[in-house]
């Protein structure tokens, strides 16, 4: 360990040669070539939004939030679960989640950086709500809180992290409570951006900001399946095997818990029959994103984790990363789904028919920039394992 | 201080869309379809030909509500939304940061974004223009041919608005949602 500036401990071999020091396999250049291309994507992409605005969108007066809303929200329940998930050992003093603590934090801000990174391009101005969020405060708006706490929550992170480089574990554990507290908070006011929508009876109430908390959780844990399993190239000892096993249990409750939830949401919707919720509840309950979330985020792995016990870490290395597709089918729901029912019922112009269900399918541009978000968060979190030790440090 | 609001007897109206353009004129309003602050809302007739249903192809003339529990102002974190001393619910181009939340908030899709500013925009009850001028009607109501609209103080009981509130049987839309309306629909 050499000591850098601020006194981070940072690696002995870091270089910049080190960075573009990899092992050559197959899987890893495909990694390298994606991740590239993403990046690519990202500068494609914010030149045409710096051109066109938000025109190059396909966001409408009917609905004005799209994709890039989705992956915000993806990306910071990420940070929020990989938050919860480091918070169990070294917050928590669960002494075998220990291992995970550094690298989950770490995790938890790289996401929430590419969170920020795709949502700046997505607020119109960006700069302006830095200005006015202190100077005129919206304090009855819930974007206005999540901001706010996000923004102290990655403040919170980064201490936390710099204390666990050092091994300052009394000082890590105060600043890790106080981040995982807020991070709590500003997750569960975003869940109420939602839930307060009167407009939106579907999303209106208490359902989402809990259900934030508890879905976090499920993907702090894929995530630290997919980044053990990077880490120890699916070759796992024992102790990391103990771990990950654990880890496994606790999802396999959690996912139980979700689909006791989503299930229960579903039912009421649709036969509780409250107009502008009942309807739409059917309409997404015909949509083959949800099924593509219930699937690939929940059935397939409980089913693999109650029939393996969790003990086989490689199969839930694959399993997480499937999940992690069904959480981002999760988030893109949640946003089209508010939006899914014209608040305006009549028709109003000639020559056309009334509004039934509003249509969304995301831009080129739109894609670009979140595939640009993924390819910086990749990106991030390599450059981060080549600086920083993120192992448990034994003494 | 005054307390504006609206009422309109929508029964009159013949669906020519002169408060539409006269909207767009007088406040300088983008051209688009998707670009309006107001608009004339169109039941389909229902029925069976020859048992046509005439009274389902209703006109619904409409605009922001103003209301005095605006989802809008509530869910704005940067106080962009406003309500003004008259009552009237304001966006100010200067603090509104285009998070579009209000757009999803307000339950009468009354707002839109205006490609000039990049910000948020809806009807003013012609702030800017008329009545800053010192006239006390609105473009829409000036121009409407069978005179649906009728605008005015809800504070003085001697206005013309409070007069037919008083006298005549009203409704605001999407009333269940305690936005508390200041358009009122006169049957
Ligand atoms: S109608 Fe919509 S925009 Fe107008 S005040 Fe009410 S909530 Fe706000
Ligand atoms: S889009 Fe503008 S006016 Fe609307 S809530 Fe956001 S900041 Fe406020
Ligand atoms: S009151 Fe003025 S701004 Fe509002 S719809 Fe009528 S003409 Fe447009």
């Amino acid at each position: 360990m050499k000591i850098g500036p601020l006194n981070i401990p940072i690696k002995e071999d870091f270089s910049i040669k080190s960075l573009l020091n990899f092992e050559k396999t197959p899987a890893n250049m495909l990694i390298a070539v994606l991740t590239l291309s993403f990046l690519a994507m990202f500068v494609v992409g914010i030149a045409t939004y710096l051109i066109h605005g938000h025109h190059a969108y396909n966001v409408t007066r009917e609905h004005p939030w799209g994709l890039l809303i989705a992956v915000y929200i993806f990306f910071v329940v990420s940070s929020t679960g990989f938050c919860i998930v480091g918070s169990l050992g070294d917050v928590f003093g669960f002494k075998d989640y220990m291992m995970i603590s550094k690298r989950a934090i770490f995790g938890s801000i790289v996401t929430i950086l590419a969170g920020f990174a795709v949502i700046a391009f997505e607020i119109g101005h960006p700069v302006t709500m830095l200005i006015y969020n202190v100077l005129s405060p919206g304090l009855t708006s819930a974007i206005w809180w999540m901001g706010t706490l996000y923004g102290v929550y990655l403040t919170f992170m980064i201490i936390e992290f710099y204390f666990l480089l050092n091994n300052d574990m009394k000082k890590a554990k105060i600043f890790g409570l106080s981040g995982l507290l807020v991070g709590l908070a500003a997750h569960s006011n975003l869940g109420s951006v939602f839930g307060f929508l009167n407009a939106r009876p579907i999303s209106n109430g208490v359902f989402y900001p809990t259900y934030f908390i508890l879905t976090a959780f499920i993907t702090g844990i894929f995530l630290s399946f997919i980044v053990m399993g990077f880490r120890y190239k699916l070759d796992f000892n024992a102790q990391t095997k103990k771990m990950l096993e654990g880890l496994a249990k606790i999802q396999g409750l959690l996912i139980s818990i979700l689909i006791f939830f989503v299930t229960w949401k579903m039912l009421t919707d649709i036969y509780g029959g409250m107009p502008n919720r009942a309807e739409v509840a059917e309409h997404i309950f015909h949509s083959w994103t949800f099924w593509a979330e219930v699937i690939l985020a929940m059935a397939i792995p409980l089913v693999v984790i109650l029939t393996t016990m969790g003990k086989k870490p490689v199969l839930m290395f694959w399993v997480s990363l499937s999940g992690m597709v069904g959480v981002f089918f999760m988030r893109y729901n949640l946003v089209h789904d508010t939006q899914l029912k014209p608040l305006q019922m009549l028709k109003t112009t000639e020559y056309q028919l009334a509004p039934e269900w509003i249509h969304y399918f995301p831009s080129t541009t739109e894609m670009f920039i979140s595939l640009g978000g993924l390819g910086l968060c990749i990106a991030m979190y390599y450059v981060g394992t080549k600086v920083f030790n993120l192992d448990e440090e034994h003494h | 201080m005054a307390r504006y609001g609206m009422a309109l007897d929508y029964k009159s109206c013949i669906n020519c869309k002169a408060c539409e353009v006269a909207c767009k004129e007088e406040n300088g309003i983008l051209m688009g379809a998707d670009k309006h602050r107001i608009w004339v809302g169109n039941g389909e007739i229902e029925g069976q030909y020859p048992l046509l249903d005439i009274t389902s192809n209703a006109f619904y003339p409409s605009q922001c509500q103003h209301c005095d529990e605006a989802p809008c102002e509530e869910v704005c974190p940067t106080h962009a939304t406003y309500y003004t001393e008259d009552g009237i619910v304001r966006v100010d181009p200067e603090k509104c940061i285009l998070c579009s939340y209000c757009m999803n908030a307000c339950p009468y899709d009354a707002r839109y974004v205006d490609d000039r500013t990049v910000t948020v925009d809806k009807c003013t009850f012609c702030a800017d223009t008329r009545l800053a001028r010192g006239e006390t009607t609105t473009a829409c109501q000036n121009t409407c041919p069978t005179k649906v609209r009728i605008f005015g103080d809800l504070d003085d009981p001697n206005s013309e608005i409070s007069e037919v509130l008083r006298t005549r049987e009203h409704f605001s839309l999407k009333a269940n949602l305690g936005t508390k309306p200041k358009l009122f629909y006169l049957t």
